[in-house]
């Protein structure tokens, strides 16, 4: 059977608020805007913090939302925030490590092994004492501070740590750098890539270590490693500069005997 | 040299090769005010054996299958002794190609030779100009790069304009719906096969037409000759008063082939990596669309112009409209006159063109 069309006023309106809703409803379902964000970003008060720092943060950058961590059904605002929907809401203090660790294994791991993991519970800090609970950043070692580090005890030790570390992220980024150069050129780079992604990982396994001796024996042994695959792409680097010496004379040694052709040629002309 | 003699003679005896030198060689005469702009077909000679004799290097090595052919362009590269110099060769050798040809093909816009009789000197040139472009594409794919595989998919869609036609066109160029597998093989098989042997033919014809109406004189510099052809029977356009060709023109010949390589070789060795974006040296992903998908630099002219059009079908219609009036040029351009600076109406359409398809190409380069 057709749908009789509608004809009266009140039809008319009725079609055209459904239409309306419906235009505004897509450019929030076009964004993926969560009823989470919705919601809270819609409050001024404390409610609505969460989400304003959320939004700097490279959880939002990588697309991590609210219900990722906290879990619930972040399509439906009625049981949003519904256990039974898996909602878990803020973890306790102590239970932030496995909170967070359920995404970073490898960092919560470290953590725990670390004397700030130990000291968990017994006035120690968690992951968001440093990195804070949404306005969450690209970890660099800036976060080692004189400020952050001495809500809690002296700087000293962590200077120590940041300073060997710091010499090893210069490494790494320069070579990482280099590889992306040659890449570039055609250079068959997997190898090295793969070098560096293992012992990038291990120099990130010691942000959490606070035992000084520890990070200073394992940033110089991966110091080493480094100073190998940075030989091995010298060495690369120095066959392209070999290359380009030798491109140079040959592109000479034509134009020699362009001109000597020519100058053969002017003798039969005449 | 009493052994040189003696093989002289041998050969004398056997092919007659002095009647040959006398005829194709010192005998051969050209025009006096021949300039060094005739060269560049000797130079496109060379460069085409260059593109067959590395082209076949690097077959030796390359796996024409989708899963392989990225790795083993990589191996080639990264393993093969020398094979990055003959892998760079033929990648640059392309590019430059495609720019002598043009410069050729202006140089006998500029200069009239394409005028009668010569018609057929242009269109062979002219379809030979066409086939370059369809290996340059065709070789583009084989590498199965992301710059390989975006730009392939952006090229044949084009296709896809085409009124009725159109739709079944790309799925016959490319296999399948999409780019993928069947189209690498497709473009393998005309790139290595189809194409070098029409394009050898046509330089046969081409070379053959050259050799049998005679090469044109330029129409400025000394006018020691002067072309009596009146078009009721066929006549070889001599020039009792020219030059030799072997060994004065030959010896231009070397001086630009030499000028050539020493461009290239530069290129090849030192900035290989002008032709090649960052693209091209990752692997293909049909799922991973790059930012900016371009053509190469001779395509960008005809990639803007489909942009600049309100429809695909429109800016293929002026394209195809344009090519045609060139390719039908000398049967349209009918005047005796081949002076350039005689020709207003010319120089401005051929200077107005030249900067027109440059404004174009940097256009589509930035846009």
């Amino acid at each position: 059977m057709r749908t009789p069309l509608p004809t009266s006023i009140s039809q008319l309106f009725v079609l055209c608020f459904a239409l309306l809703a419906l235009s505004l409803a897509i450019p929030c379902a076009a964004r993926g805007e969560t009823v989470c964000l919705q919601c809270h970003g819609a409050q001024t008060g404390r409610g609505g913090i969460p989400v304003k720092q959320w939004r700097n943060s490279i959880h939002d950058e990588n697309g991590i939302s609210c219900n990722d961590c906290h879990g619930g059904d972040p399509t439906d605002a009625v049981n949003a925030m519904s256990p039974a929907r898996g909602f878990l809401g803020a973890p306790k203090e102590t239970a932030i490590p496995a909170f967070c660790g359920r995404c970073h294994i490898g960092i919560m791991k470290d953590y725990l092994q670390s004397a700030h993991g130990k000291a968990l519970g017994k006035g120690g800090p968690t992951c968001v004492t440093c990195h804070h609970a949404h306005d969450i950043h690209k970890v660099t070692l800036d976060l080692i501070n004189q400020t952050n580090c001495s809500r809690c005890h002296t700087y000293e030790r962590a200077a120590i740590i940041k300073n060997a570390m710091q010499q090893t992220e210069a490494n790494i980024s320069a070579i990482g750098s280099t590889i992306q150069n040659l890449k570039e050129q055609g250079v068959d780079t997997d190898r090295y890539e793969k070098g560096l992604f293992a012992l990038r990982n291990s120099y990130h396994a010691l942000f959490h270590e606070v035992n000084t001796a520890k990070v200073q024996g394992e940033s110089g042994r991966i110091n080493q490693e480094l100073a190998k695959i940075s030989g091995q792409l010298t060495q690369i680097d120095n066959e392209h500069r070999q290359r380009r010496i030798i491109g140079g004379l040959v592109a000479g040694l034509f134009l020699i005997g362009a001109l000597f052709v020519h100058l053969l040629k002017k003798t039969y002309d005449q | 040299m009493a052994i040189f003699k003696k093989i002289h003679t041998w050969l004398e005896v056997r092919l007659g090769i002095d009647d040959i030198v006398d005829k194709r060689l010192t005998g051969y005469l050209l025009p006096r005010n021949i300039n060094a702009w005739y060269s560049l077909g000797s130079v496109l000679l060379v460069i085409f054996i260059l593109q067959m004799v590395t082209g076949v290097l690097l077959l030796v090595y390359y796996v024409p299958d989708a899963d392989k052919a990225f790795k083993s362009v990589s191996i080639i590269m990264n393993e093969v002794p020398f094979g990055w110099l003959i892998r760079m060769c033929h990648a640059v050798g392309s590019n430059m190609m495609v720019a002598v040809l043009l410069l050729h093909m202006l140089s006998t816009l500029f200069m009239g030779s394409y005028k009668s009789p010569r018609e057929l000197n242009w269109l062979t040139g002219f379809i030979l100009f066409n086939l370059v472009l369809a290996t340059s594409l065709t070789g583009y794919l084989l590498p199965w790069s992301q710059l390989s595989f975006w730009a392939t998919t952006v090229a044949s869609n084009s296709a896809g304009a085409i009124p009725v036609i159109g739709p079944y066109l790309v799925e016959f160029l490319r296999g399948g719906k999409l780019v993928g597998p069947p189209t690498l093989g497709r473009f393998f098989a005309v790139h290595v096969t189809l194409l070098p042997l029409i394009i050898a033919s046509f330089v046969g014809l081409h070379l053959f037409l050259l050799e049998r109406i005679g090469v044109s004189s330029p129409p400025f510099g000394q006018q020691e000759t002067k072309s009596t052809w009146t078009g009721d029977r066929f006549r070889y356009d001599r020039h009792s008063n020219g030059i030799p060709f072997f060994p004065n023109y030959l010896l231009q010949d070397g001086t630009s082939i030499l000028i050539y390589l020493a461009i290239f070789s530069a290129i090849v060795f030192i900035d290989p990596y002008l032709f090649f974006p960052t693209t091209a040296f990752i692997p293909a992903d049909p799922y991973k669309t790059p930012a900016h998908i371009k053509p190469e630099w001779y395509f960008l002219a005809n990639y803007q112009t489909l942009k600049v059009f309100p429809s695909e079908v429109i800016g293929l219609l002026v394209q195809g409209v344009a090519m045609t009036f060139l390719a039908l040029l000398p049967f349209i351009d009918r005047g005796k006159e081949r002076h350039p600076l005689k020709r207003p109406v010319f120089m401005g359409c051929f200077v107005g063109g030249i900067l027109l398809y440059f404004a174009m190409m940097i256009w589509g380069h930035f846009s």
